[in-house]
């Protein structure tokens, strides 16, 4: 990681420019009305210089270039954003404005906002503005890199693939451990954060510690992350329009064998076939020479003759191997280069009474696998209204529908990147449903992508309604309703022509269909106690009910229609009754702040929540946290110390619950199925009315501080400790059953948090300001009730970090006989794979990880970059066990696996290739470090100034990319990884993680786009 | 002034607070106790309706309908498969397909291990069908009807009595004097309602556990008797039917014949035309004294789900992969010396006729044979009795109730021969087109018993019997081994799965 560090530092410290010269604009700033407005404050975009209008409305500056960006602010005004056209003179009019009930520059933190200054506890919130625009379809994925403390990885490169997101580390082992979020208010169970446009998003808050997000209660044990939709504010209607076109890549291509390679390893597999037959012959060498003799078109090789040997008879090659003249590149056949588009149309405005914002954006994106693609369509209304001088109404909506072309499962045959294993000197025949010409029993996943239809769809809406009642000057009261629906649909259909569609094709329907209700009322009282202090009192109460449906079927026919049309009794006709999911939270919560002088802040916050998930006794939990803040830069006595112009030390203390995803497991549950044709009843699981909550308890102390105006950052430790682990734990099977959920176990997480910003340079032309962010976070499983629970090569092992790579260690090839060689636990090593003990060898999850931003301005032009980097990781490519092990199951392998061990005299890299191996023996052979640090996004963009001649009010255009650059050790594809099996259920999932399963790497974006406003 | 104003505010406050707070903490547990679409909670077996669903759920499972989990398919796959492999040799007999099927190959190779897949799932689900049972047995009394109530409570304990059985042949020793104090497996009698009472089981002696399936098994029979056939149900007739097997396993010839006698004599069941006749039937054949029930939906499984009888046995695409791969040569009387426990087929014996012509668009309504070539190994046969995951699975047959009679009776007169053992020896040997043999055909009763253990050997093929007949053979002092091994060994008994004995040392 040391190169790692050298290159940002590099890239920090190789960009710097002077600049000089000045010009002065002078113009008059007017309303609506053409009436002159004074105090209008104007400042240059992110350079120095500012003015302020005087009672004509007249203002004079002094700027470099006469490009720059003026920014209007004042009191009853809205803000606008000037361009300069090099022009001397420039008359400027603003429009009126009502102030909103939230600060624009506060921070929201769950029924209310505050400002940074007063804040105690651990937010993080993301300027949504210095987003990258790339064509990221997933809110997740912008974050990557943006924040301390939030841990963002992609599960694959497939469009519209699930991202893991941890805000301060996992707490759960059997529940999710993603973050709750909030969008408009509406805590959200349909998992559409990731369906969000980007575009429309005004705001995002990451609450991290127990102070802040305690207001949340139950489920907030994994951070929150808020979401605020951009909404209308009074003015005129400005249109905004942008449109994006990027192209889409494969990363890199791993270096497979060549045909020649693939057909050498044909031979030995052959030869090695027969036993010691031939054995003596066998080096590389005479591969090569019996492969230049096979090379002359004849199938009988005389051994005899070639190596001057009467021992060896003559040997007839199979017939298979005279068609192994292809030279396929399979990687050429399933990588593909994908074009994607994304067009956004926004208008907002309005008056006192009304004013709107409404959206429509259409995404449709090629991925960088065949058949991969993705589409997406985006509509919101957001309308605030002030309907008395007492009484505001607010509505937010959100509509999502997309259609995702899926693919298969990674591990699934048919996955396009399956194809890497198949002989390099094999071909197909699309005429014969590209099955392979000689390796027929093998899949070609072009006949699954050609045959088949896998389709998911995504019908939703996020909706909010709120009243906000202003009882007296310092008393308001809110109330809420809002709605989480979504509708899943999942088709496939594979053909008879694919493996799994047999002779006659077979079809899939699964839908779901998710409703989340959010009702919220609270008073928040601000109560003026006297001239130095500040109090706020936030009191109220909340219902949440979510239930889930789901559907699913399945026949033997090739057709998702005439499935659909099948009669639920038709004896072809599988179709399971899924029992539902209900689950209903009835809150009450409250939040004192108090703060004197600005300089002594404490804030106490504590919820109740009831959940339908728990018996009578265990139904209630009480999470309170407290934090206080103390800013030291308002003492006396830090007046001196001159170039600290901010500092502030925090602490925090709460307790979060968290829920188990199943329902209702205090009780025994039944649910229906069928025998022959009849309805039958089956048992669940078995009651446990001790079950409650899991609970994280979090402290936390942190530091903010700011050098003048152009140095800030923070620095923060947390230690996260959940007890009463809810997880699975093996009972005795003569229940019946193999698990029952208990509270046993304990996990915990610690980290430090540092971030910091700079604006390194601030000339009339010319700005360049650096972000900087770091987190380090710290895992351990404490106590697991003496269980261990194992899934492929990840382990919750007490002790160790959860997930750990729990697996035998590889220690080389033994050079006698070639075989491969384990650690024996004892000092020694040991071909004999089951006698070689498993052994912690390393750590899924990221020791460190975080992102530096750069952003330069240059006269209109601006260019931002931001690398992101984790570091620490380990990563199993279990696609190694198939792709590069020694000529397994005579598949394809990675042009390095030609150094496995041929002779006796070799000291080989790689073991013999054994032709009745079928075990893949998973072991630290396929373990890699997945550090690395990539430049994420650049964006070159230009403010054109031309176009307010055009009668627009602005216009940018901008190119740029994503994951251009990439600096890492790790062997397959991409770092960026962790294959999630769907079959590991939560607990699975949670267990098994940093695995790459010949799983899609995230792409090489290159983009174009222009964005203006009407 | 302004004090007042605060405490003005502060009233209201107080007030509409008090007032949210109430609604919220006074009325939550109504709001809390909810339930979801599908599912049915709490102390629900009340009613009839719902007792005899959860029988049916019983028999769901007693099936082994595939559930997309994890597996145990008992009397509807696993308690044939397991006790079949474990006879076959492998390669010489069987050739199985270990990439499709790993968690079987323990089973040919004679060498189980303790963390073996298929051990676990069958005994994991084998106690959840006890734990139903014991459940609809607690809480018997909700079935108001005294008819229904004989009924459910007939078929409950008949569940009890088979498994248990079935599970004591599989992972306990051969009923013996000298075993009859053995440890066997955990009888569960009681229903679990709460995890806080699942505790370490306390394992039962293979007498205790004989005890407890004839008390069922008698209470079953006397129960069902007056409901005839009972549907596909289990009746009176498949309650003695495990009688008989179990009498024979405790070597009671005399109570075996009473009970086999019990079955034939009623004239309710009649053996199919054929031998094939007997297999691949979308009801109940005139045979079937019990079966398990499959439709295209539920099932116990094939290529869909990856699993079960049919994915094991049949190769025929979209079926499955034709796991139990047959080596040809094995079933032929040729090289019976080197195949003691293979079938030895001769002449005309429908059991042992082959469909060699068949390709990957062979449909099973093609099949006209007892073997076809195997679709995707050619060099192999596959079994034509389980081709198709829509059929019912024959649990127990008429030619078993009629071998098994004609066993005891001879096992009971020896050395003379009475001549019903000869005549039920007949019906099974012409309806497969072999020829009527006469008391004079057989030197001695010993012919007449090797000419019973053969007809076994040919008719139950596949079907998971000759373990257990060798068991009980050994015992009774009768030639029988495997591999050269006697059947009684401990490496013919299932273990007891690690991830049961792992939850015993930490309670």
């Amino acid at each position: 990681m040391e190169k790692i560090t050298a290159v940002i530092l590099a890239l920090a410290l190789s960009l710097f420019a002077y600049a000089q010269d000045n010009i002065i604009v002078t113009g008059i700033v007017t309303n609506d009305e053409g009436e002159p407005v004074m105090g209008v404050n104007i400042t240059v975009q992110d350079l120095e210089g500012s003015a302020i209008t005087a009672e004509d409305g007249s203002f004079s500056i002094t700027l470099f270039s006469g490009f720059e960006t003026l920014i209007l602010k004042g009191r009853g005004i809205a803000t606008r954003k000037y361009y300069l056209t090099g022009a001397s003179e420039a008359n400027i009019s603003v429009e009126k404005q009502k102030e909103k009930s939230n600060n624009a520059e506060g921070l929201s933190v769950g029924f209310g906002s505050q400002t940074r200054e007063a804040n105690t506890s651990s937010i993080s919130s993301i300027d949504t503005e210095s987003i990258s625009p790339a064509p990221l379809i997933n809110l997740e994925q912008s974050n990557q890199g943006m924040t301390t403390g939030m841990f963002v990885q992609n599960s694959s490169g497939k469009l519209g693939g699930a991202t893991t997101v941890r805000v301060r580390g996992g707490s759960t082992l059997s529940g999710s451990n993603q973050p709750l979020y909030v969008v408009d208010g509406v805590p959200l169970v349909s998992q559409n954060q990731s369906n969000i446009n980007p575009s429309n998003i005004a705001s995002i808050e990451i609450l991290k510690d127990a102070s802040a997000a305690a207001i949340y209660g139950s489920r907030a044990a994994n951070g929150v992350v808020i979401i605020t939709t951009k909404s209308g504010s009074e003015s005129k209607m400005a249109i905004d329009v942008d449109y994006q076109f990027s192209v889409n890549q494969g990363p890199k291509q791993l270096d497979l064998y060549t045909p020649k390679e693939y057909n050498i390893q044909f031979i030995e597999q052959t030869l090695r076939t027969l036993g010691n037959l031939y054995e003596p012959l066998l080096n590389r060498e005479n591969l090569e020479v019996i492969y230049e003799e096979l090379e002359q078109g004849n199938l009988e090789v005389d051994f005899f003759k070639l190596f001057d040997d009467p021992t060896y008879q003559n040997f007839t090659f199979p017939n298979a191997y005279g068609n192994l003249d292809q030279d396929t590149d399979w990687q050429d056949e399933v990588f593909q280069t994908g074009a994607s588009n994304r067009i956004n149309l926004s208008a907002q405005g309005g008056e006192e009474f009304l004013s709107y914002f409404a959206s429509a954006s259409y995404t449709s994106q090629e991925g960088i696998l065949i058949g991969n693609k993705f589409e997406r369509f985006n509509g919101t209304l957001s309308l605030n209204s002030q309907i008395s001088k007492k009484l505001k109404a607010s509505l937010n909506l959100n509509y999502i529908y997309s259609k995702d072309y899926r693919l298969l499962d990674d591990q699934d045959l048919g996955s396009p990147l399956q194809a890497i294993v198949l002989p390099a000197s094999d071909g197909y025949d699309p005429a014969d449903n590209y099955n392979l010409i000689v390796r027929s029993l093998e899949y070609n996943p072009l006949t699954e992508i050609n045959f088949s239809d896998n389709l998911g769809f995504n019908n939703s809406v996020i909706g909010n309604l709120g009243l906000t009642y202003d009882i007296l000057d310092n008393l308001q009261f809110d109330l809420t309703g809002g709605v989480d629906f979504s509708e899943l649909r999942d088709e496939i259909r594979q053909g008879p022509e694919t493996r799994s569609g047999g002779t006659t094709g077979r079809s899939q329907l699964g839908t779901t269909n998710l409703k989340n209700y959010i009702f919220n009322s609270y008073f928040t009282y601000k109560p003026t106690v006297n001239e130095s202090s500040d109090l706020s009192i936030v009191l109220g109460a909340s219902y949440q009910k979510s239930s889930s449906t789901a559907s699913y079927r399945l026949a033997n026919i090739n057709s998702i229609s005439e499935l659909e049309n099948l009669e639920s009794d038709d004896p072809s006709l599988l179709d399971p009754s899924i029992p539902g999911g209900l689950s209903v939270f009835v809150s009450s919560f409250g939040r004192i702040n108090y703060a004197f002088q600005n300089k002594y802040l404490i804030q106490v916050s504590g919820r109740v929540d009831g959940s339908s998930k728990f018996g009578l006794d265990n139904r209630y939990g009480f999470f309170p946290a407290v934090s206080a803040g103390w800013v030291l830069t308002e003492e006396d006595f830090m007046s001196s110390v001159g170039i600290l112009s901010f500092l502030k030390v925090k602490g925090s203390y709460g307790l979060i619950g968290n829920i188990p995803t199943e329902d209702f497991l205090y009780r025994r549950n039944y649910y229906p199925l069928n025998y022959g044709s009849e309805q039958a009843l089956r048992l669940q699981n078995l009651e446990n009315p001790d079950l409650k909550w899991e609970t994280t308890a979090q402290i936390g102390v942190g530091v903010e501080f700011a050098f003048g105006e152009r140095i800030s950052g923070a620095v923060d430790f947390y230690q996260k400790n959940t007890t009463d682990l809810l997880f699975p734990v093996p009972v005795s099977l003569t229940s019946g059953f193999a698990s029952a959920f208990k509270n046993v176990g304990e996990m915990q997480n610690q980290g430090l948090e540092f971030n910091i910003s700079t604006v390194n340079i601030r000339k009339p032309n010319f700005t360049w300001s650096t972000d900087f962010n770091i987190s380090t976070n710290e895992s351990q499983v404490v106590n697991l009730n003496n269980e261990r629970l194992i899934v492929g090569v990840n382990a919750f092992i007490e002790g160790e970090a959860p997930g750990s790579f729990y697996m035998r260690k590889f220690v080389g090839v033994n050079p006698r006989n070639g075989d491969q060689l384990w650690d024996d636990g004892a000092g020694g090593t040991t071909n004999d794979y089951e006698s070689a003990p498993r052994q912690i060898v390393g750590n899924p999850n990221p020791k460190f990880f975080g992102g530096l931003i750069n952003n330069l301005s240059y006269k209109n032009f601006n260019l931002s970059f931001m690398f992101q980097y984790v570091g620490g990781q380990d990563i199993y490519w279990a696609t190694g066990e198939f792709l590069a092990n020694s000529g397994i199951l005579n598949l394809n392998q990675l042009a390095t696996q030609s150094d496995r061990w041929y002779a006796e005299v070799d000291v080989a890299t790689y073991p013999v290739l054994d032709p009745a191996q079928e075990n893949t023996f998973a072991s630290t052979r396929w373990l890699q470090d997945g550090s690395y640090i990539r430049l994420k996004s650049l964006t070159v963009s230009y403010d054109v100034p031309a176009a307010v001649g055009w009668g627009l009010t602005y216009m940018n255009v901008y190119i740029g990319g994503s994951n251009l650059l990439t600096f890492t050790k790790y062997l397959g594809y991409d770092p960026d990884v962790n294959y999630i099996d769907p079959l590991d259920g939560v607990v699975g999932q949670n267990i098994s993680r940093g695995i790459d399963n010949f799983t899609a790497p995230q792409p090489k974006i290159f983009m174009a786009g222009i964005k203006i406003g009407l | 002034m302004r004090t007042l104003a605060i405490k003005n505010n502060f009233s209201v406050l107080r007030n509409v607070t008090l007032s949210l707070l109430s609604v919220v903490i006074f009325s939550c547990d109504s709001l809390l106790d909810v339930d979801a679409e599908g599912t049915i909670s709490g102390d629900v077996l009340t009613s009839e309706a719902i007792i005899q669903q959860s029988l049916l759920g019983a028999y769901y499972s007693l099936g082994g309908i595939n559930d997309g989990s994890d597996g145990g398919e008992l009397l509807g796959g696993d308690f044939k498969v397991i006790p079949e492999l474990l006879v076959r040799q492998q390669s010489l007999e069987v050739v199985w397909d270990d990439v499709n099927s790993p968690t079987y190959a323990n089973f040919l190779d004679k060498d189980i291990l303790l963390t073996n897949l298929e051990v676990e799932s069958n005994w994991r689900r084998a106690y959840e069908v006890i734990n139903t049972v014991n459940d609809i047995l607690e809480n018997i009394a909700g079935v108001e009807d005294a008819t229904q109530r004989k009924r459910i409570e007939g078929e409950a304990r008949a569940i009890r009595g088979l498994l248990y059985f079935e599970m004591a042949r599989l992972w306990a020793p051969q009923y013996s004097d000298a075993t009859f104090n053995s440890l066997a497996i955990p009888l569960i009698t009681q229903p679990f309602k709460s995890i806080s009472e699942i505790k370490r089981p306390e394992i039962s002696t293979v007498g205790e556990v004989y005890a407890l399936v004839e008390e069922d098994l008698l209470a079953a029979s006397e129960a069902l008797q007056e409901f005839g056939q009972n549907g596909v149900y289990l009746n009176y007739y498949a309650c003695q039917a495990y009688l008989m097997r179990m009498s024979m396993h405790k070597l009671d010839f005399a109570n075996a014949q009473i009970y086999a006698e019990n079955i034939i004599n009623s004239g309710v069941f009649a053996l199919a035309t054929t031998p094939l006749a007997a297999f691949n039937n979308t009801s109940n054949s005139s045979e079937d004294v019990f079966a398990i029930q499959q439709t295209l939906a539920n099932n116990t499984g094939d290529i869909t789900s990856g699993s079960g009888l049919t994915y094991l046995y049949s190769s025929i695409s979209g079926k499955g992969p034709g796991s139990f791969r047959v080596q040809g040569i094995s079933l032929g009387a040729s090289l019976a010396d080197f195949y003691p426990n293979a079938p030895a087929f001769a002449g005309a014996d429908i059991r042992g006729s082959v469909d060699s012509v068949t390709s990957e668009t062979t449909t099973v309504l093609d099949l006209t044979k007892a073997f076809y070539r195997h679709v995707t190994s050619t060099f192999t046969l596959s079994l034509n009795k389980y081709s198709s995951a829509d059929y019912v699975i024959p649990v127990i047959r008429m030619a078993e109730v009629y071998l098994t009679r004609g066993e005891a009776l001879l096992e009971l007169t020896f050395p003379d021969v009475n001549e019903v053992v000869i005549a039920d020896l007949n019906r099974i040997r012409v309806r497969a087109g072999l020829p009527e043999l006469v008391a004079a055909d057989f030197g001695d009763a010993g012919q007449v018993r090797d000419t019973l253990v053969l007809e076994r050997r040919r008719e139950f093929y596949g079907e998971g019997l000759l373990l257990h007949d060798l068991k009980r053979w050994s015992a009774r002092g009768w030639p029988a081994a495997i591999n050269g091994s006697d059947p009684l060994f401990r490496k013919f008994i299932l273990p007891y799965p690690q991830a049961e004995t792992d939850t015993w040392s930490t309670d």
